[in-house]
């Protein structure tokens, strides 16, 4: 056992000294094993990231769940939604008023303002703050007398404010609360497709990682055999020689783990000032769970030794010379072509299972998708050698190139290993994202053609002045270039509280109404009764007898109304429902204003619709700001064709911002690679120029090199990944059809990265073939 | 300071230095079509040094080195480069081929690098292959082949261009006596049969015994070596 760890210790000696060679070598180990394991203490966290950021959502819900305002009281506070957008971004705005000294404190703000004041969260500190903040502070124009903490936001970048506001009533819109937060939000069940995505984007993108740690732990490992061989030489034997590797392998998996640590930290630190795809985290919440964290420090030097293990049983170590390797076994196809049969295999049962065939077995996912990609590992090598072999001919460049691929093509093929895999997940995804992208994306009815926004001022027994005034002021403004006419809409009912009968009333001039339905003849003073198909219920008959006494706004328990009363003309006309800009039918009642007592507008909402005039920098913030200005309550919406999953896109930007992390990992271990072989190769570049030989045919021959097993890398990626692809479609019940750009894009990207590790090897390559390479002393 | 006559490769007062160490402090050499010259001086002294420059490997810092007529600081790191492929063969202590070449391959790639096709270039290296004793391991790759082998395929790698001078940067320090003495005798054979110049750079007085005439380099310093009689 003494014997064991000597041999193991000795190992490590050499991994951590031996002079600038050996600390070279071992940093380069320790940078790549650091970097793939600091993004596998990443995914860790995600698990802890993704439930602390939901905790604090839910400790901030502010919404009755019961639908009834409590009592006003010390502990109440009320709350009215102000939630705008600025420039695409959501800002989260609660304006608020305590009721009691000692009102319940919305998480993240330890004691209200003053009337007219407002809290912030640092971000938006900082947007208002700036010169690209102006439209908005023009928008949120209280004053600032802090920030709120960290309890109180979901990320660091995310932009909240709490105003107050002593003008609040209890109402429409406002609630009164004496609780913020729900102990239990029942958690929406993840579509099994979805979850289907998310299980394979996770293998596509950790598998790449294993594949770049267990290159990565093989960096040096040229020089390594030599010493080994060495060491033979005073008598180590053929174990002992295992031993040392393999201890020199767990000293640099171990220095690797250290590093993983340090790029982990650092990571997290930077994470906090970063925001991807609309979402930040706080570095605190970035804790990997303590079981993950023991697997990856167990599992990473394990397979370390297992790599070195294995990558030492195709050598021999012979005391004498070095390591002759002069004929590889060939390889054979039958075990590789085994794998990603059994990966099929497993897919297999789940074809056509689809949505409504319930939950995807997720062992059987993983475990398929883990086997198909891994197939890749084993082809490549496999096809690397199969078609190096059959090579021949060419250049000087290509001739160099080809033999080295004909003597030590594995060593090629596991640099493009990771590449390879990495194109084939993303591949499989693209094809199944394009495949169930129209179930995701879907129409919203909206009419573009008509309007580019919505704006809403909430009920206001000023709405005529107050709606008639924005639409006004809309159609002066530079940033509009059309109106429609506007009206205003509110609850109508034939009693003043909790109605037998109720619907909508919608009031607006003739020409506003004509937007909305068929009202022929329509004259000021007119009233009409919407025959809506879809909305045949027995309360529009009910409501529309003329000379009903009806109420507008009516009250429901908890939901204090105005209950205005409004008595119908002699005659209620018949109108045909044609739809708004929102695409939404109008059903009720519809009125002009001349059919209430002082020809005006009763309390309601007002809704105005816009056209923008597009090549105005910002005219959806300038229309929101005259809304606001308006009414502190009023919204604006932009309209849009068609909506997708919020989900939907958030998988499907993560694979993208996944993809680009673990493709720029494996060109770093690529470049690192390449670096060593031609440090490896410096004496005989030199001489290769002491000959006189081309720069640009070492050059290219460093290019094709790399070249071949791309190409090979990305025809077999491809191959894998459309199979994949296409059981995944076939999985989830969709018709399988090729997403040739994705395809390309992905192929593109993998050979982008292997264009650029080549051109940056370049540098360092010419530098190699200095003469100064030749000399020994 | 002027070329002697009827030299073909010539420098006077050569200055080179690496950082604060003087690796050529003012040499002089010559050499004659034909002529065999050993450098002989202990490890460090500049004799390698001393190779690289005139094979134009390495510009010096001072000094004039002529080949032909043709100075060579004059000439472009192209020009010498080429000047390298078509007049000049080396031989280095440890071989240098390229591992995943096969030996005529190796042999056969100054050729190629000229622009001759593959198999011509091959049948002219299987020629000087043979010359050299080595033409059985014509399939063979480095790594399965001997010391005292590579270092056969080396010289004939280094002649089969059949330059006009043969630079030897202690060509057998790296193989016992016996295979040491062969490949001597066969690269001072193939040279002298071509005409061809070599300048040996050895610190063994047995391999420098091969050599019409002897300079010492010592402390970046070269001077003639009296022949004995």
């Amino acid at each position: 056992m003494s014997g064991w760890i000597r041999d193991l210790a000795m190992g490590a000696r050499f991994a951590l000294t031996g002079g600038r060679e050996g600390w070279l070598r071992t940093a380069l180990t320790a940078v790549g094993v650091g970097l793939g394991v600091a993004l596998l203490l990443l995914t860790a966290t995600l698990p802890n990231a993704l439930g602390a950021r939901d905790a604090r959502g839910q400790a901030r819900w502010d919404y009755s769940v019961s639908g009834e305002n409590p009592p006003a009281g010390e502990r109440t506070l009320l709350v009215a939604q102000n939630d705008t957008m600025f420039r695409g971004e959501e800002v989260r705005g609660r304006r608020v008023k305590p009721e009691g000294a000692d009102a319940v404190l919305i998480p993240g703000v330890a004691e209200y303002p003053a009337d007219g004041e407002m809290l912030v969260s640092p971000a938006l500190k900082e947007l208002l703050g700036s010169a690209d903040g102006k439209l908005l502070r023009e928008r949120l124009d209280s004053k600032i007398v802090g920030t709120i903490g960290s309890a109180g936001l979901v990320g660091p970048a995310e932009l909240v404010y709490v105003a107050v506001d002593d003008t609040l009533r209890p109402g429409d819109g406002v609630r009164r609360l004496d609780t913020i937060g729900v102990s239990e939000v029942q958690s929406e069940r993840m579509d099994p497709v979805l979850l289907l995505i998310v299980l394979v984007v996770f293998i596509a993108l950790l598998m790449p990682v294993a594949v770049f740690i267990a290159a990565a732990v093989r960096f040096g490992g040229e020089r390594r055999d030599r010493r080994l061989a060495a060491l033979r030489l005073v008598g180590a034997d053929g174990w002992m020689t295992r031993r040392i590797a393999a201890g020199e392998a767990l000293a640099g998996a171990g220095v690797g783990l250290v590093h993983g640590a340090v790029f982990f930290a650092i990571g997290r630190q930077a994470a906090g000032s970063v925001e991807a795809f609309d979402i930040s985290v706080f570095p605190h919440d970035l804790s990997p769970a303590p079981l993950l964290v023991l697997l990856v420090a167990l599992a990473v030097p394990a397979a370390a030794v297992a790599v070195t293990l294995l990558a030492l049983r195709g050598v021999v170590i012979e005391p004498l010379g070095v390591v002759r390797t002069a004929k590889p076994v060939r390889r054979r196809l039958w075990w590789r072509l085994l794998l990603p049969l059994l990966g099929l295999g497993l897919l297999a049962p789940m074809i056509g299972q689809g949505r409504d065939g319930g939950e995807f077995n997720q062992w059987l996912v993983t475990g398929g998708v883990v086997l198909l990609l891994v197939g890749i590992t084993a082809l490549l090598p496999w096809s690397v050698e199969a078609v190096v072999r059959r090579l021949g001919g060419g250049s000087v460049s290509w001739q160099l190139a080809v033999r080295r691929l004909q003597l030590s093509s594995g060593t090629a093929a596991r640099l493009v290993n990771g590449i390879a895999v990495a194109v084939a997940g993303a591949i499989a995804l693209q094809m199944l994202f394009a495949g169930v992208e129209s179930d995701y994306e879907q129409s919203t009815g909206q009419d573009v053609n008509r309007a580019d926004m919505q704006i809403r001022v909430p009920l206001s027994a000023q709405a005529d002045e107050q709606i008639s005034g924005l639409a006004k002021k809309l159609a002066d403004s530079p940033a509009v270039a059309s109106v429609t006419p506007y009206t205003g809409s509110a609850n109508v009912g034939d009693g003043k509280l909790q109605p037998q009968n109720s619907s909508q009333l919608t009031v607006g001039s003739c020409a506003a109404l004509r937007t909305l339905a068929d009202v022929p003849g329509c004259k000021p003073g007119d009233v009409f009764a919407v025959e809506n198909p879809e909305f045949s219920d027995d309360s529009i008959a009910a409501l529309s007898k003329p000379g009903r006494k009806l109420y507008i706004d009516p009250a429901y328990p908890g939901s204090p109304g105005l209950a205005q009363p409004w008595t119908l003309p002699a005659k209620v006309k018949k109108s045909a429902a044609g739809t708004d800009p929102m695409g939404s039918p109008p059903y009720g009642l519809l009125a002009t204003p001349e059919a209430f007592p002082e020809g005006r507008f009763p309390a309601l909402d007002g809704t105005v619709f816009v056209q923008l005039d597009k090549s105005q920098p910002d005219a959806v913030e300038l229309v929101r700001n005259m809304a606001a200005a308006a009414d502190p309550r009023a919204t604006g919406f932009t309209l849009a064709a068609t909506e997708r999953s919020d989900k939907f896109s958030s998988v499907r930007t993560g694979l993208f911002a996944g993809a680009t992390c673990v493709l720029l990992l494996i060109g770093a271990s690529l470049l690192v690679s390449q670096m060593e072989q031609l440090r490896d190769r410096k004496k005989l570049l030199s001489a290769l120029v002491a000959f006189g030989t081309r720069r640009r045919t070492l050059s290219l021959s460093v290019l094709w090199q790399t070249a071949i097993p791309v190409i090979l890398g990305l025809a077999l990626s491809l191959t894998v990944g459309v199979t994949l692809g296409a059981v995944l479609l076939k999985m989830t019940a969709h018709k399988v059809s090729f997403d040739w750009p994705s395809v390309l894009a992905m192929s593109g990207i993998g050979a982008g990265v292997v264009l650029g590790v080549t051109l940056l090897s370049l540098p360092p390559l010419l530098r190699m073939m200095r003469p100064e390479g030749l000399r020994t002393e | 300071m002027t070329a002697p006559a009827g030299s073909l490769l010539s420098a006077q007062d050569l200055r080179k230095a690496y950082g604060p160490t003087n690796a050529l402090d003012g040499a002089h050499f010559s050499i004659h079509p034909g002529e065999v010259v050993a450098v002989m001086g202990p490890s460090g002294s500049g004799k390698s040094t001393l190779l690289h420059c005139l094979a134009g490997i390495v510009p010096p810092d001072s000094g004039v080195i002529t080949y032909n007529g043709r100075e060579l600081s004059a000439m472009s790191d192209g020009e010498r480069s080429a000047l390298r492929r078509s007049d000049f063969g080396f031989v280095f202590q440890f071989g240098q081929l390229v591992p995943e070449l096969s030996c005529v391959e190796n042999v056969a790639l100054p050729l190629r690098l000229n622009g001759a096709k593959r198999k011509e270039a091959e049948r002219t290296a299987l020629t000087w292959m043979e010359r050299l004793e080595v033409d059985d391991l014509a399939k063979k790759r480095p790594g399965e082949v001997s010391g005292g082998q590579g270092q056969r395929v080396a010289v004939a790698r280094s002649l089969v261009t059949s330059p006009r001078v043969l630079f030897a940067d202690e060509p057998t320090g790296a193989l016992d006596s016996l295979n040491g003495e062969r490949v001597m005798q066969l690269l001072t054979d193939a040279a002298r049969s071509t005409n061809a110049a070599v300048v040996l750079v050895t610190h063994e007085a047995r391999v420098a015994a091969y050599s019409d005439r002897e300079i010492v380099v010592r402390d970046g310093k070269s001077r003639d070596m009296e022949p004995v009689l």
